[in-house]
């Protein structure tokens, strides 16, 4: 793993709020074209490192890289490069309420190609299309079911074909099936367009089933945990508070 | 042979293009020789349409355009190069309605993103936008919705203030205080401007008109029966429409985005009584109180006019008190009441109404203040109508 050039780099990484530390001690090497998803307790600081990792907001110490880019140093030329190549699902989906799904999806191609619109509505189709949208791509978000929501979110996030996205618990709120349909698409994603996805979320399940990688945030010491393949936790040897949150999360 | 050929490209296709993570916008593909994207099309004798495609395929590319007829298409690839996900949308929109679409001859990870998408049951096509009739019918239908609404709301009101007389209303009186200090309190400097300010205006264009006659010494009828009577009131109630309607309607719209009206519902508490009836009652009682002192400062800014041109001090204010009645007085009163009950309804019933979207809430700020200040306008017209039938 460390031959390979890692798309997602961090070493000593510290997050936090308000001047206060969250997490720290955060070490992650990702290459391109892996699914890492980030688990723990509520409260421990797995949206707020999402935040930084995709470069929405400053670390208050450590080094963090992605796609080659040291978000720490980066000017904000660099920085929006770098954003603009990554694709963000928020938890609430953030569509755009007074937009339609096609247009929302529409927004960032209108933005960046120098395309007819024609093009610009063919690809926004597709990419909704791709996430089983097809039929309510006029519908207003205030008018879709929350997982439609979710997966609309997706669909906007991967206008662009960003090289990495960021999932903030997509699965969250969903039942089973829809849950499991989402799973299958970020396979897909990940397969198709050899995207690197790094996902929060607290579903295990779901987190055996598509991450590559795992990183386990242990609240109470407030440093990374462990960060391992997600079947590695299910093994007594593995980190102990790890393992006990995916056991105990599985029997649930 | 002409097949192998095409397979063995597509080959060789397929192992250039390796999906490798795109490093576009505003930067082309880093392929030396990228080629334009092309497709051509060719009919076969059993009826079947070949479309080949070739060349690098990008997002940032302007795509080839195709017409075909019939029913059955093959796709294949000759000398595809890169792609990204917009060839396989320019697959997917081109041949999603084709009864009989053969796409074996793709390579295999193009093909999977273009049965990635799901077909759509309805027809993808926007729909057309609404003719005159159409909108004109929609703007009927929904007006007359929204009279009801609006009917309804202020028979909540009512209900929701007799429940509180006799202290059966669920009322949130710690909100009742808050908007007591934000609609009184707070709204001293900007009523004092104002009422100032309307006062001098009144008093200077009255001077000119006033001397012309040697009747100078009315200015101080003029201003302080106007201030009295009408400005007073309505100045305030104006103020109250940009300040309170629209921060009403932009607070109880958010509750309504954030679902917090419907969790007052689910716990049986009636939002119009919890929330509109301690705004409203802050406002009416405060507005009538701020009218007053808009009515003197006005006064004193037409004193201002007044003595730096003809009259001297004592003469304004002796001019004034006989000029201004108890009825005089009241009349502004009881119209600055109604005018502050107008202000906080309008921004709580606009509020509660609300579009649950962030346009919708600032429609609703927006649509609170026109509906408050047009309704006070009318207020006053009828006021001015019925008070001068009753000689008051």
């Amino acid at each position: 793993m460390n031959d390979v050039a890692p798309i997602l780099l961090c070493e000593d990484l510290v997050v936090g709020h308000a001047g206060q530390p969250v997490m720290s001690d955060i070490n992650i090497r990702l290459p391109a074209g892996k699914i890492i998803a980030i688990v723990g307790p509520s409260g421990c600081g797995k949206s707020t490192l999402m935040r930084v990792l995709g470069g929405l907001d400053e670390p208050m110490s450590g080094r963090s890289e992605l796609l080659g880019t040291d978000l720490v140093h980066a000017t904000a030329i660099e920085r929006e490069s770098v954003l603009r190549r990554s694709g963000f699902l928020f938890q609430g989906a953030a569509l755009f309420s007074s937009l339609t799904l096609r247009e929302n999806v529409e927004l960032p191609l209108r933005e960046f190609l120098p395309i007819p619109s024609q093009e610009i509505a063919q690809l926004a189709e597709y990419k909704l299309a791709l996430v089983g949208l097809a039929d309510a791509m006029d519908k207003l978000p205030s008018e879709i079911s929350g997982g439609m929501a979710k997966r609309a979110g997706i669909a906007r996030a991967l206008a662009l074909d960003p090289a990495v996205m960021f999932l903030d618990e997509p699965s969250a709120g969903l039942d089973p099936v829809t849950s499991g349909k989402l799973d299958e698409l970020i396979l897909k994603i990940k397969e198709s367009f050899g995207t690197t996805i790094i996902l929060v979320s607290h579903e295990v399940p779901s987190i055996l089933r598509v991450a590559d990688f795992c990183v386990y945030l242990d609240s109470d010491t407030g440093r990374m945990g462990a960060y391992a393949p997600p079947k590695d936790f299910l093994s007594p040897e593995a980190h102990a508070k790890a393992h006990a949150f995916f056991t105990l999360a599985r029997i649930s | 042979m002409r097949s192998k050929a095409v397979s063995a490209k597509r080959h060789n296709a397929f192992l250039l293009v390796n999906y490798s993570p795109p490093k576009y916008l505003h930067v082309r593909m880093s392929h030396n020789s990228a080629r334009a994207p092309t497709a051509r099309t060719e009919v076969l004798s059993d009826g079947l349409t070949l479309v080949v495609v070739s060349g690098d395929w990008t997002i940032q590319d302007t795509l080839p355009k195709i017409s075909f007829k019939g029913d059955k298409v093959k796709v294949q690839a000759d000398a595809l190069g890169a792609f990204d996900s917009s060839l396989p949308a320019w697959l997917y929109v081109h041949f999603k309605n084709v009864r009989q679409c053969d796409l074996s001859a793709l390579p295999p990870r193009l093909q999977s993103l273009v049965e990635m998408a799901e077909k759509a049951t309805l027809s993808s096509d926007r729909p057309s936008p609404p003719g005159f009739f159409e909108n004109f019918g929609s703007w009927g239908i929904e007006s007359s919705h929204s009279w009801g609404r609006a009917f309804d709301h202020i028979g909540q009101t009512a209900v929701g203030f007799g429940r509180a007389c006799i202290g059966r209303a669920r009322v949130n009186w710690s909100d009742f205080t808050l908007q007591l200090q934000t609609a009184g309190v707070d709204a001293l400097p900007i009523v004092a401007l104002l009422g100032f300010l309307t006062g001098l205006i009144m008093a200077y264009v009255g001077l000119i008109q006033l001397r012309q006659l040697g009747a100078s010494v009315y200015v101080a009828n003029l201003v302080s029966l106007a201030m009295t009577r009408e400005m007073g009131a309505l100045m305030t109630g104006v103020i109250a429409c940009g300040r309170m309607s629209t921060s009403f309607a932009s607070q109880l719209g958010s509750m309504n985005v954030s679902q917090e009206t419907d969790a007052l519902r689910s716990l049986g508490i009636n939002p119009v009584e919890y929330l509109a009836v301690p705004r409203i009652l802050a406002v009416t009682l405060m507005v009538p109180l701020l009218a007053i002192f808009a009515t003197f400062v006005g006064i004193f800014g037409g004193m201002i006019v007044a003595c730096a041109g003809d009259l001297s001090i004592e003469q304004y204010l002796t001019q004034a008190i006989l000029a201004i009645k108890f009825k005089s007085f009241l009349v502004g009163f009881i119209k600055s009441i109604a005018f502050g009950f107008i202000a906080a309804w309008a921004g709580c019933y606009r509020g509660s109404v609300a579009q649950r979207s962030a346009l919708g809430v600032g429609d609703a700020a927006t649509s609170a203040a026109v509906l408050g200040i047009t309704l006070i306008v009318i207020a006053d017209a009828l006021f001015a109508v019925i008070f001068n039938l009753y000689d008051f």
